[in-house]
């Protein structure tokens, strides 16, 4: 436990509960529970809550996961298909929970994204997870998780790369896969982290405090209505998307302003967006992203930064979801430093 | 529930383009076939405006169209010429006072479910879910999906009966109608327009999309509370359906059986509301009787 975050944060909370006295899960997500770092010797388990993978397609995590002096137990998903999924529902929640009641692993990395982790995460009991909180890791669908430990738990969580992401060879590995892959490394053994990102002229400059909390973009919107939709009043919020057409970006940015969270955030942070092209070139939906996010917030003041290394991309950094950071957003660059 | 006047010979209907563009051409006969029922037309500037983008003009074009419809009083009826995608953008814009003094008809679907949401949650005002003016064409407004249109708004009851499905769950359910295309009641979640479900008889379609999206999205309307406490279910085409490289493995009619099993209300399967010919026109808002038995699946307006 970081003992200083998590007092720190609870006298936040404490100062906050007049106003949300009526809201049970305002009061919790705002105490940011910081799982233990890891320590050599310490273990991940490996699992696939949601698409399928091989135990082959792992073993560069496996390798690179060793030579950072910890241990690693496969999940019993890895090597399992069930059509699209790594294992049948049954069998993906009896892994996952495995590894959640297991108190000698210490960090849960999920394999791969894909789709199927909205269809176990209420069989899943998170009740050892509240007594020994361990970190949780993946991005883009595993979004469901981050989303749900935040607004149920308080649990920080890690937004990073997974399995499928480390490369074959590390020796000819691009220095951008190094840095992010290590980046994994350096969030799970309490390294203070802080991110940069180039300046960007639609950027809106400012300095915001908040917890960090976001993933991806279809997947947030998915969860709106249900018991780990997020909750991001005073937070920075990070988003990210991959394959969706312009309209459907703009139509899941309407989902997030009519729902309310972008009225109050502390700052917004704009990920890696890769944009499907239109069909038929005549029907160009005639607004870029930088429009399609800009007008939904045109009343709020607060920091805007696109082009954040976060997304279906290999600039893609491990972020702590669910812990305080600072945001500084100049017309020199953008800095995300973990407070 | 309000529902607004029916009909009369003579009243005018506005056509307008709320979302997607629309040449005029395509809507040519949808006015033509109107006038015939015995209504004057008003054809919008947004059908067969010279937008060059996706919409069929600009938000504040589109807005002020729209607006302009609903507040004039002659105005009896305002068909949507198509969906697409838009109204999202400006429904929060829209000023509704003169229509909850005056409801008129609100006639569409697909991108024009954020209407029927909106407007069932805001102002219990019933609206018309049905095919819009390019059903009209190659003969369609012959056929008893169009031509269902013509009835519903001249105050006819519905009394619809369709083939049953091995998957459909028997019973009988008399409640408030609601829904229209998936993607958009799943979008609305969360917003002011997002629809309440509880004791309703809730009727769902979609067209093009990815079978795990499918699923996810019933995850979110089950997760958000809509499904469990339905008087009845009713599902529409799922027409045009993608799958991913790695197949998803059931058949969207199936995936959907399971994920609703647990339920206990009357659930009928291949209803003909779609993206397709197949499209009854639906009074959202309105009492409906859902009859399901093995041999026939019976939907009658009360």
């Amino acid at each position: 436990m970081n003992r200083k975050t998590f007092v720190s944060s609870l006298v936040a909370a404490s100062a906050a509960i007049p106003s949300l006295a009526s809201d049970l899960h305002e009061e919790v997500d705002a105490i940011g529970i910081i799982p233990h770092y890891l320590k050599q010797g310490d273990t991940i388990g490996i699992t696939s809550p949601a698409g399928y993978i091989t135990e082959k397609e792992i073993q560069p995590a496996i390798q690179q996961i060793e030579s950072w002096g910890l241990k690693v137990k496969i999940g019993s998903t890895i090597g399992k298909r069930d059509h699209t999924f790594g294992g049948t529902d049954a069998e993906r929640i009896a892994d996952f929970q495995q590894l959640i009641d297991d108190r000698t692993i210490k960090a849960i990395l999920c394999a791969r994204g894909g789709y199927g982790f909205v269809r176990i995460i209420d069989q899943l009991d998170f009740s050892a997870m509240k007594v020994h909180p361990k970190w949780m890791i993946g991005f883009s669908d595993i979004t469901v998780l981050h989303s749900h430990l935040n607004r149920n738990y308080g649990i920080a969580s890690i937004h990073s790369k997974m399995c499928n992401s480390f490369p074959d060879d590390w020796s000819k590995a691009e220095p951008i896969q190094v840095e992010t892959i290590l980046s994994i490394r350096d969030a799970l053994t309490g390294i203070n982290m802080k991110y940069t990102a180039p300046a960007n002229e639609h950027n809106r400059t400012g300095m915001a405090k908040g917890t960090l909390v976001g993933g991806n973009l279809k997947t947030l919107e998915s969860l709106a209505g249900s018991k780990s939709d997020l909750r991001t009043t005073n937070k920075i919020l990070f988003v990210e998307d991959t394959g969706e057409y312009l309209y459907s970006i703009d139509r899941m940015f309407w989902n997030l302003k009519r729902s309310g969270k972008l009225d109050h955030l502390a700052g917004l942070i704009i990920g890696g967006f890769k944009i499907k092209p239109s069909e038929d070139p005549a029907e160009e939906f005639g607004k870029n992203l930088y429009e399609i996010v800009m007008e939904k917030i045109s009343d709020c003041t607060y920091p805007v930064c696109f082009d954040f290394p976060v997304g279906h991309q290999k600039n893609n950094f491990a972020l702590k979801c669910g812990v305080q950071h600072k945001l500084q957003v100049t017309t020199n660059g953008t800095t995300l430093t973990e407070v | 529930m309000k529902i607004p006047p029916y009909l009369q010979q003579g009243d005018i209907i506005g056509i307008t383009c709320p979302a997607g563009y629309m040449p005029l051409e395509k809507a040519e006969t949808c006015i033509h076939v109107l006038q015939q029922w015995g209504y004057e037309v008003l054809v919008g500037k947004t059908l067969g405006s010279k937008s060059k983008t996706y919409f069929s003009g600009t938000d504040e074009e589109r807005l002020n169209e729209f607006q302009a419809m609903l507040d004039a009083p002659e105005v009896k009826a305002i068909l949507c010429g198509r969906g697409g995608y838009g109204v999202g953008r400006i429904i929060d814009q829209l000023d509704f006072t003169a229509f909850k003094k005056n409801p008129k008809w609100i006639i569409g679907f697909s991108d024009i479910t954020v209407f029927h949401a909106h407007i069932n949650r805001n102002y219990k005002i019933a609206t018309l879910h049905s095919s819009m003016a390019s059903a009209f064409n190659g003969g369609g407004y012959k056929n008893k999906y169009v031509q269902s249109i013509k009835a519903a708004v001249e105050g006819i009851k519905a009394d619809y009966s369709c083939k049953t499905h091995k998957l459909n769950h028997t019973g009988t359910a008399t409640a408030e109608l609601v829904g229209g295309n998936l993607a958009l009641i799943a979008h609305l979640i969360g917003t002011k327009s997002d629809y309440q479900t509880k004791g309703k008889i809730l009727f769902i379609e979609d067209v093009g999309e990815q079978h795990y999206n499918v699923d996810r999205m019933l995850h979110q309307l089950k997760r958000s509370g809509k499904l469990d406490a339905l008087a009845g279910l009713i599902i529409g085409g799922f027409t045009d359906m993608q799958d991913t490289e790695r197949p998803f493995g059931k058949k969207v009619y199936d995936l959907i059986h399971e994920l609703i099993s647990e339920y206990k209300y009357p659930v009928c399967f291949g209803f003909p509301v779609s993206h397709d010919k197949e499209n009854l026109a639906l009074k959202v808002g309105a009492t409906y009787q859902l009859q399901i038995t093995h041999e026939q699946v019976r939907l009658r307006e009360k």
